[in-house]
């Protein structure tokens, strides 16, 4: 027969777990600090690549873009412009985007179709659309390896391993439904790196709540002391399509004029 | 001579370019590689055919071949060639062998008998300078907002030969152009000087999309005899060139321009004389280019899921043919202000709404004019991509609203492959036959058709 003590002593025993665990989730950061850690992550005031988009069907066809990025600070606001070099039925189409800090302010949109020689304005709410039959959306392609902080509610879930790198697990839930319905997501989750504060992996559910599809990220290596990612790859889980955006000749330190990021430029091409 | 040599010199470049483009396989991994070669190759074929639903025949079967020659000298100067061999099964849409007498010396096709054609479409070096972005040579500059019709895109003239059924970045004709442009004021400064003096290609009489439109064509009345003169082009390369500005700029969201043109309108005016005779009257034709300033601008921006965007123009000086029998010349000239408001909806994943009001009202009305002071037309296009955009669908209608007369264009395309793309679709005309669509009522087709990226 235990003697109160005992009992005593094993449930102390049973909650000492328990009071760790605890612990440990408070000691995480929050996910808006993570968050927020994500989008100060140095990514270089001007960078240049070329970018080689390859998606592949269910059926395993692939079609394969060759393309040129430039991507330029302008204060806080980011622009971003993307030249199609190949192949010959596509190349010249050219997409540019002005992506705004303030959370009130619709980013600006422009995509040129060589077939038209025209400048063609998007509305910006249309960032839940796939962009150019990628499976990135166009919201995607805007942040790149950032985050939208004003579009979800955050929460920090825990820690895990992904391709042997510590990781915080985060769930983003879109603040409201109109929100979720123009990002095309009711739910995220994402394992971002605790030492480089980069997403290495993310899983996204659609607005009905059925698994969509999923982010790797990989090969990311330091490249004039920032961080970067070389290559992309989402797989749709509706549509069996996958998408892998390889990343080549990165380069932070090139002069890019900011004439570059213009209505013009799009139509002059690179 | 120096002209013949010129001509020749041209069209040599242009069968290059098509040679060339054979080898465009073996120099394509250049461009896999992702870095840029200093010579790029590339071509893309594409084949259609129509068939004459009406008609009951098929009237279109052509091959399209358009190579392309690019070099860098550096990232800020390159220089780029595109040629066309264009072949046509039929001989339907441009019958026989053509006069080109609408297109200056040095921008003609090089006919090789009657169904195909070799062509110069562009080549020119583009270079900074100055602060300036210079683009010298023959090439297309578009401007304006609108689809299907155009209002401010009249820098370069138009291939009628399949009226405005073909891409326009195929029907459009390259001209000889200087490019100047340069940022200033916080926009971009375009400036343009053509001396190139080539006009619409208008098809024959015999073509399948000739004009028979009274809107057009002047309508002799029975047992008169017409007498159509040789057309008077415009002959001095400078006095009889073309001059544009463009300033364009982004203002709080709103992408805005404000152009000008000094041109010759591409349609030739149709000056009337009646001669009585003992024998029976004449109708002498007499078909000249006339000037016009055109002064316009466009604005586009978007709201939530709403793209709203627009052009006007003021032309000084527009011809319209006249039925008055007692007026000197058979055309009234006036002024025209015209704009097209077009509004884009994107609410549905995937989806594109877009509707579009044309309308261009005569500031000078006169007796007997053919068309009305205010003419009215619309567009609706509705547009829905599949399977990570391999399959594209969409419907265009194009409704005259004073002749009561359209056009209806649904098409389906499918990417095939990475560089292969298919599609079939049809090409519905309805409405008087007096009217600018009705006029081709009995041209309706169906089309398949192929693009190849080599």
């Amino acid at each position: 027969m235990r003697s109160h003590m005992q009992n005593l002593f094993i449930g102390l025993f049973l909650l000492i777990p328990l009071s760790a665990a605890d612990v440990a989730a408070e000691s995480l950061p929050a996910g808006e600090e993570i968050a927020r850690r994500i989008n100060v992550r140095d990514e270089g005031e001007v960078v240049s690549r070329f970018i080689t988009m390859a998606m592949t069907d269910r059926s395993g066809t692939e079609r394969v873009r060759e393309t040129k990025s430039l991507r330029k600070y302008f204060g806080k606001e980011k622009r971003t412009i993307i030249f199609y070099l190949s192949p010959s039925n596509i190349k010249d189409t050219a997409f540019l985007t002005y992506d705004y800090p303030e959370a009130d302010r619709d980013d600006d949109q422009w995509l040129y179709l060589p077939a038209a020689r025209k400048v063609r304005r998007i509305s910006a709410s249309d960032r839940g659309d796939y962009f150019l039959g990628t499976d990135f959306t166009y919201e995607d392609i805007r942040k790149e390896t950032k985050v939208g902080i004003e579009d979800y509610s955050w929460k920090t879930l825990g820690e895990e391993t992904i391709d042997g790198h510590r990781c915080f697990l985060v769930e983003e839930i879109p603040v409201n439904d109109k929100t979720a319905k123009e990002l095309g997501y009711s739910k995220v989750q994402s394992w971002i790196d605790t030492e480089i504060w980069m997403v290495r992996q993310a899983k996204y559910w659609d607005v009905a709540g059925n698994p969509l599809k999923t982010l790797q990220v990989r090969e990311i290596t330091l490249i004039q002391n920032i961080w970067t990612a070389h290559q992309l790859s989402v797989e749709n889980h509706k549509t069996g399509h996958k998408t892998v955006f390889t990343f080549k000749d990165v380069n932070y330190g090139q002069s890019v004029k900011d004439e570059m990021f213009t209505e013009d430029a799009l139509r002059r091409g690179y | 001579m120096a002209r013949s040599y010129t001509t020749c010199g041209i069209l040599a470049l242009a069968g290059w370019l098509i040679a060339a483009s054979a080898l465009a396989e073996s120099t394509q991994d250049d461009t896999k590689s992702s870095q840029l070669s200093k010579h790029r190759f590339s071509a893309v074929l594409e084949s259609e055919a129509a068939y004459g639903i009406a008609r009951d025949r098929a009237n279109k079967m052509e091959m399209v071949l358009d190579p392309q020659w690019e070099y860098r000298w550096s990232d800020e100067t390159r220089i780029t060639g595109i040629a066309r061999l264009y072949t046509e099964g039929f001989d339907h849409l441009e019958p026989g062998r053509l006069s080109q007498g609408e297109v200056s010396p040095n921008s003609r096709r090089l006919q090789l008998g009657d169904r195909t054609d070799i062509e110069l479409r562009e080549f020119y070096l583009r270079t900074r300078l100055w602060g300036m972005h210079l683009t010298l040579g023959k090439q297309q500059v578009v401007w304006g907002k609108a689809d299907g019709l155009k209002l401010l895109d009249v820098v370069n003239p138009q291939n009628f030969r399949e009226f405005i059924l073909d891409n326009f970045d195929d029907s459009r004709i390259p001209l000889w152009t200087v490019n100047a442009e340069m940022p200033i004021g916080g926009g971009n400064l375009q400036l343009l000087w053509i001396p190139d003096r080539t006009y619409h290609r208008l098809p024959q009489a015999d073509a399948t999309f000739a004009f028979s439109s009274p809107l057009i064509v002047p309508q002799a009345p029975p047992g008169i005899a017409v007498n159509l003169r040789p057309l008077e082009r415009p002959n001095n390369i400078v006095m009889d060139s073309d001059i544009g500005m463009r300033f364009s700029t982004f203002w709080h969201g709103w992408d805005l321009t404000l152009n000008y043109l000094y041109h010759f309108a591409d349609f030739p005016v149709l000056f009337q004389s009646v001669f009585l005779a003992p024998g029976g009257a004449t109708v002498t034709v007499n078909p000249r280019y006339e000037r016009n300033h055109l002064i316009g601008g466009s604005f586009s921006n978007a709201f939530g899921n709403l793209t709203v965007r627009g052009e006007a123009i003021y032309n000084t000086d527009q011809f319209v043919l006249t039925m008055n029998r007692r007026d000197g010349d058979g055309v009234i000239k006036s002024g025209e202000i015209a704009y097209v408001l077009g509004l884009d909806w994107s609410g549905i994943q995937d989806t594109l709404l877009s509707v579009q009001l044309f309308q261009s009202w005569l500031l000078h009305p006169g007796d007997g004019m053919v068309r009305d002071p205010l003419d009215t037309t619309t567009t609706v296009l509705l547009r829905r991509h599949f399977l990570n955009e391999t399959l594209e669908t969409e419907v265009l209608w194009l409704q005259g609203v004073n002749q009561g007369d359209g056009l209806v264009r649904p098409k389906v395309s499918y990417e095939l492959r990475d560089n292969l793309k298919i599609w079939t679709g049809f090409d519905l005309f309805y409405g008087d036959r007096k009217g600018l669509f009705g006029q081709f009522d009995r041209n309706d087709r169906l089309v398949i058709g192929m693009e190849m990226g080599i």
